[in-house]
């Protein structure tokens, strides 16, 4: 087990690696010019050769890549996330506020989709080709269409219209002001909630059917069990498994979901701060971002994968 | 005399591949009809989209100041903008943004995925582990951050985003086309056309390739609907293409902008298009993905 923890982790450090590598890339190298991305095509044709030189050099531009890589990866090793051209708070400390709001919505977003998604992947699965069965599969189809974002902005327009609510705009930990944080953390984890609740009644449904007619069952009901224990001891912790691995995946979804659901509820998340940092074309708070984002992704992979390994032994041993 | 016994099987000639294909459509509807409405959806929004400039009732740029955010009334269907645009005509021309988007990220992206997983799969060795890797990395985003951060890096623009959202679809493609490719591999008839001396590039483009059609087809029509949900996030976040052009997330973008209470039908209309959309291509996806292979249920 530990060792197949070291491997993952061994793996994991390659993988960042390579993300650093590709978020470098894609933010300093593909554009050919920062500036372009910071001024505007527009803005950046109205500075003269000296001033685009000026800000080269002073954003320390003009130095050869791999020394501008290293001096970043640097930065990142001692914590240092830099600064935003347009605000004083350092990146930092912005990822330090604004993130445990993002965290928790993503942390009640997957609690709500199991709690939705199972039972009803359940009832789906026992009584499959049923009325109540399509209607399940049609709703959850749906689920995933709909895009998130635009459910929040009719979610706050319905609050806003009928009981002429909104919810509180400035940010508020949930220790020092619990009712005006789940406020702001309730619409936008409902919302990514129902969509990861859809794949996960999809996936349970399936993962279910297929394990129902596994051996194992059959033998559990020959030998009397009662059909409930049957489902909920024998056939359910194996349906799960996959399910654990796709609410892994989903994960990114509603990492990278939270941006526009953030900005549709204006919840003062870290996605309304990637959202800030890309209408504001601050290159360099979006580099940051990015690798965060990839890094807290790649880590719960991780966790996900170590999961399934404590929980399955086939894939341990492998 | 040939004309008493039966000829040798003739070879497809164009109407004879027309009337299989109609088959083919034929059977569909019999097997899937629910999917089979649903794609007839999916053929209506396309057209819609083709049609655009003739359909609109308004030209979707022009700004009409004495009605400036009216709701939906017998003029304007759908209501107009906060500068009198028409909502209706904008949501049309909205479907052929969105469109040329997912049609062009997921054939380029998914062409190039699978090319590149028919190669990893068929020579394996290094250069698969090494791509393996860098396929990896690529998956180590979520879809959309990805997307945002390239569409930003390189510009606004319609080939911006179709590029940007291409990439995130290339793993994908990679994946699923290496593992069928590692399985056809082993198959005798490629291993007798091995045999018989065949070059590498004929093995792989006349023997394997085609086999690789159907989850190719399937993967690419799953993956529609989320290059038009990931254009219409990209439109909303503003890396998408740029303002004055109609889209549906630059419409969503304009309404949360206009202030702090959106007019409803400057919200409802673009939002239902992209449901109706994503949900015409999606079940149709599921559709052909039945019909074609069933076994690739759930894997992609």
């Amino acid at each position: 087990m530990y060792s197949y923890i070291a491997r993952r982790l061994a793996f994991g450090t390659l993988t960042v690696i390579g993300v650093s590598i590709m978020v470098f890339v894609v933010m300093r190298i593909l554009p050919g010019d920062p500036l372009v991305a910071i001024f505007g095509p527009e803005g950046f044709t109205k500075l003269s050769e000296q001033e685009r030189a000026g800000y080269m050099a002073a954003l320390g531009l003009s130095d050869p890549l791999w020394v501008q890589y290293l001096a970043w990866v640097k930065d990142i090793l001692r914590g240092d996330f830099g600064h935003s051209f347009f605000r004083s708070e350092s990146v930092a400390d912005m990822i330090l506020r604004r993130g445990p709001l993002t965290a928790e919505i993503a942390l009640i977003s997957v609690v709500l989709s199991w709690l939705v998604g199972i039972p009803v992947a359940i009832v789906s699965a026992l009584r499959p080709n049923t009325i109540a069965d399509s209607l399940v599969r049609f709703v959850s189809i749906l689920f995933i269409a709909v895009p998130g974002f635009w459910v929040g902005m009719l979610i706050v327009l319905a609050l806003l219209f009928w009981f002429g609510y909104r919810a509180p705009m400035a940010g508020a930990s949930l220790f020092a002001d619990p009712v005006a944080n789940l406020q702001l953390v309730v619409g936008p984890a409902i919302v990514l909630g129902l969509g990861q609740a859809a794949y996960i009644a999809r996936m349970g449904r399936s993962s279910l059917l297929e394990v129902i007619r596994e051996d194992y069952v059959r033998t559990a009901r020959a030998k009397g069990l009662n059909n409930r224990l049957v489902i909920a001891m024998h056939a359910l912790p194996n349906a799960l498994l996959p399910v654990i691995t796709l609410s892994g995946v989903l994960l990114g979804l509603v990492l990278a979901g939270s941006i526009p659901v953030e900005r549709a509820f204006g919840t003062p998340g870290l996605g309304y701060a990637m959202f800030t940092a890309v209408s504001e074309r601050d290159v360099f708070v979006m580099q940051n971002l990015v690798f965060v984002y990839a890094v807290v992704f790649v880590l719960l992979n991780i966790v996900v994968d170590v999961t399934i390994a404590l929980l399955d032994p086939r894939i341990r041993y492998r | 005399m040939t004309a008493i016994f039966p000829a040798q099987p003739a070879l497809p000639t164009t109407a004879s591949r027309a009337r299989s294909a109609l088959r083919g459509i034929g059977m569909f509807f019999r097997r899937a009809p629910f999917s089979a409405f649903w794609g007839c959806i999916a053929a209506a929004i396309v057209a819609m989209a083709v049609a655009a400039p003739v359909i609109v009732p308004y030209e979707p740029l022009k700004s009409d100041f004495r009605s400036m955010q009216k709701p939906p009334s017998e003029q304007h269907w759908f209501g107009t903008d906060q500068i009198g645009r028409d909502t209706l005509s904008r949501v049309i021309y909205g479907s052929r943004a969105s469109l040329t988007v997912a049609f062009g990220a997921v054939l380029f992206g998914t062409t190039v995925g699978a090319l590149w997983g028919l190669a990893c799969g068929y020579f394996g060795g290094r250069f698969d582990m090494v791509s393996q890797r860098l396929i990896e990395f690529l998956q180590s985003f979520p879809d959309l951050i990805l997307a945002m951060a390239i569409a930003m890096a390189l510009g606004g623009g319609l080939v911006t985003v179709i590029v940007a959202i291409a990439i995130t679809r290339i793993p994908f493609g990679g994946r699923v086309i290496r593992s069928v490719v590692l399985s056809l591999k082993e198959i005798q008839y490629v291993e007798a056309a091995r045999g018989l001396g065949a070059s590498h590039k004929r093995l792989m483009f006349r023997h394997i390739l085609p086999q690789c059609v159907a989850p190719y087809l399937i993967l690419a029509t799953t993956h529609l609907g989320v290059a038009i949900v990931i254009e219409a996030s990209l439109g909303f976040l503003g890396v998408g293409i740029p303002p004055p052009s109609p889209t549906w997330g630059n419409m969503l973008s304009d309404a949360l902008n206009a202030g702090l209470v959106p007019p409803w039908w400057l919200v409802l209309f673009p939002g239902v298009a992209i449901t109706i959309t994503v949900l015409a291509f999606n079940l149709l996806g599921d559709g052909i993905r039945d019909l074609l292979d069933p076994r690739l249920r759930g894997s992609v």
